[in-house]
């Protein structure tokens, strides 16, 4: 235990020292809280005053863009004064054919235009669809008043009374007993990136630190010095606390910025930022366990190779492993209570994530994640013994990177 | 302290590098482990350091088993190797800290040997702003920062000139007269001749030759004697006495300056002397044999070191 804090303080005293190292957190964390300072400094009124999607799209609307569009109506079914107020900056041109529509479509002359068959039928041409267009939508909402109020008057019947009846506002006081997952899904989903963001950078950082000691042919002293199991723990174990210092500045610095400029901000960022202490203690155990786990893992697979330039061919398959993780998770996060997500919770190569999330967003017992708790825990330590040996083998293998699976049976066969 | 090595082997991939190496060496002596290139002297050590473990064979340190890990060793691997971009004086604090010293302790210490080996003024620099010599000189300041008992040196001479190597040669020799065990291995036949007390050849995997180096030289150069003339080349004089058939010796070796000559039938140094006398060769040198180590080396070995 004492060579282990020997070895810890050693390769912690490095990462303070690095410059670079420092630099880049002090940067991040000012550059990340100066951000969330800007609403005092400068007027953000134009970004900020949205406040909701709804009246995003109702601005659109309003706004629209300005343009032509071609109306083909030969029964005259759909009532122009209310298309004008739909469409404010759009001209109307009236076509006699869909020919018509065609050809202007495609020497574009006009950017959209609509054949209207029936009060239950149009088509809609336009050149290139795009994602966002919602020309078509709002055209179909016309059309379905414009057939409404041609049946009143057919009928002799108030319509303004029939519409106000159909569209009283009702008051929906909704109560969750359980989690509100669509609060909960963007920090969710931020958290599950900031996790594989923190294995997959820290964990090539700490592969690269165990390389160096082959590489530089320091490994003979040390393994004749103290225990493999120190120096792995001790190096993996300074690279994680290295990794969580400088994700934790810059997260502290973001969210304390956030806290004191929440108000400006007008709660804006409240999905992203405003996370619940308990969802932060759920992450901690199990991010910063995956985090290990992986941590572990890289450390073995730099000691496979003697060159760091071979560290991105040893750790492909582990590469690989954490983004079939990663993906399958944020597909799932609509799913959470789903096998898939199950499954996964309980594995250590992903319960990190898969966890996390059942707990942020799904229903999930005690026992579960307790049980998960302790694979993972196991498997972090089992990680480490077998990254240690396999540190210990690679010991003054130089040359070509050796194997996983050799390395695996050479285990085997040195029991 | 007696460290005991008896019956080495070791193989890799299937081939057998040790063939039951067998040596032993006590408290206050120097133990050379000569050999060639391959012969198996790092193999050898390794093993004593346990980076190998041997196929079989025993290592006992007072007959007991012996656990690097339990005893304070200082050893110098023949791959040298520290963090070359961290300071002198942190890394040598850091090992001799994970050999169970205080900070404190271990800084005094890590000045202590860096003043010794005159490189204190680059007690804070990176390893890799000096020369290859004083990065030499700094392994084995961090090799002998723990106040070893046990000193196991891999080519210790390797890359330095010869102001560092008399350095070096005067801390082993301060080493062996604080008592304490050296093993170390050489090329350099001239310093382990020096400080070596007792020597083992390895050769092919094989010890081939050990004990005490005086006893060696002595058996080496019993019934052999030395001889050159005035008035012969060294060439000519060795035609001279196996074509006349007067002397009962073989030459048996030559050096630019003598021939050595090996008795081949039961004679006395005076009765050889007075035939020699009464010959017509004017004696330039005539004596016993004294063989270096380097000649007792080759003659086990079969090639220049």
């Amino acid at each position: 235990m004492r060579k282990f804090l020997i070895v810890l303080q050693y390769e912690l005293k490095e990462y303070v020292r690095n410059r670079s190292f420092v630099i880049i957190t002090l940067l991040l964390a000012l550059v990340g809280g100066l951000v969330l300072f800007a609403p005092r400094v400068i007027d953000m009124s134009g970004f900020l005053g949205r406040s909701s999607w709804q009246e995003e799209d109702t601005a659109a609307v309003e706004e629209g863009e300005e343009g032509m569009m071609l109306l083909y109506d030969s029964e005259g079914l759909i009532d122009r004064e209310m298309l004008k107020r739909v469409f404010p900056n759009i001209t109307w041109i009236e076509a006699d054919s869909t020919d018509a529509i065609k050809d202007k479509i495609n020497r574009e002359e006009a950017q959209a235009g609509f054949h209207v068959i029936s009060y239950t039928e149009f088509e809609y041409y336009v050149f290139n669809s795009s994602l966002y267009s919602d020309e078509s939508a709002y055209f179909e909402a016309v059309l379905s008043a414009s057939m409404r109020q041609a049946y009143f008057e057919a009928n002799n019947l108030n319509g303004d009374e029939l519409e106000a009846l159909f569209d009283t506002p009702i008051t929906v006081n909704e109560q969750i007993l359980g989690k509100d997952s669509t609060d909960n899904y963007w920090y969710s989903y931020v958290l599950v990136i900031v996790v594989f963001m923190l294995i997959v950078f820290y964990g090539q950082m700490i592969a690269v630190s165990v390389t160096n000691e082959k590489s530089n042919r320091a490994i003979e002293i040390l393994v004749t010095t103290t225990t493999p199991n120190s120096l792995l723990f001790g190096k993996v174990i300074a690279g994680a606390v290295a990794g969580l210092c400088q994700v934790g500045v810059v997260l502290g610095a973001v969210l304390i910025s956030y806290q004191i400029n929440r108000e400006l901000w007008g709660g804006m960022l409240d999905m992203l930022l405003n996370i619940p202490s308990d969802v932060l203690i759920t992450f901690a155990l199990f991010g910063i366990g995956g985090y290990l786990f992986y941590a572990f893992l890289y450390g073995a697979m730099g000691a496979l190779v003697s060159k760091t330039e071979d560290i991105s061919k040893s750790s492909s398959g582990l590469m690989i492993m954490i983004m079939v993780v990663y993906f399958i998770t944020l597909m799932q996060l609509g799913n959470v209570d789903g096998v898939a997500m199950k499954v996964l919770s309980f594995l250590p190569i992903s319960s990190y994530s898969a966890m996390f999330v059942r707990i942020a967003m799904g229903t999930v017992a005690m026992w579960e994640i307790m049980v998960s708790f302790v694979i993972l825990v196991a498997s972090i330590f089992a990680a480490g013994f077998m990254g240690a040996r396999i540190y210990r083998m690679g010991t003054l293998r130089y040359g070509n990177p050796i194997r996983l699976t050799t390395a695996l049976k050479e285990l085997r066969k040195s029991k | 302290m007696k460290l005991e090595v008896k019956n080495l082997r070791k193989s890799f991939a299937g081939t057998e590098v040790l063939h039951g190496v067998s040596f032993e060496v006590e408290t206050g002596k120097a133990l050379g482990l000569l050999g060639r290139n391959g012969a198996g002297k790092t193999t050898t050590m390794r093993i004593l350091m346990e980076v190998f473990r041997a196929d079989s064979g025993e290592i006992t340190l007072d007959g007991k088993v012996f656990k690097p890990a339990h005893e304070k060793i200082g050893y110098l691997p023949e791959e040298r190797g520290l963090y070359p971009k961290r300071t002198v004086i942190d890394q040598m604090v850091y090992l001799a800290k994970l050999r169970g010293f205080s900070t404190l302790h271990a800084k005094n210490n890590a000045k202590k040997w860096l003043k010794r080996l005159e490189v204190e003024e680059y007690e804070t620099r990176k390893l890799e702003t000096l020369s290859k010599g004083n990065q030499q000189k700094i392994q084995l300041a961090a090799t002998l920062v723990c106040d070893p008992d046990m000193i196991i040196l891999d080519e210790p001479f390797s890359g330095l000139d010869p102001v560092n190597s008399q350095i070096l040669k005067d801390v082993v020799t301060e080493l062996i007269d604080a008592h304490k065990l050296v093993v170390f291995s050489s090329h350099q036949m001239s310093y382990v001749e020096q400080f070596c007390d007792s020597i083992a050849i390895i050769d092919k995997g094989e010890v081939v030759l050990q004990g005490d180096l005086r006893e060696i030289k002595k058996e080496y150069g019993q019934n052999r004697w030395i001889l050159s003339a005035e008035n012969y080349t060294l060439q000519d004089l060795s035609d001279k006495l196996v074509q006349s058939g007067k002397y009962p010796v073989r030459v048996d070796g030559r050096t630019k300056d003598y021939l050595t000559l090996k008795i081949e039938e039961a004679v006395t140094k005076n009765e050889l002397l007075a035939r020699l006398i009464h010959s017509d060769i004017h004696i330039e040198q005539f004596g016993t044999y004294e063989p270096s180590l380097n000649d007792i080396f080759v003659e086990k070995v079969g090639d220049e070191a």
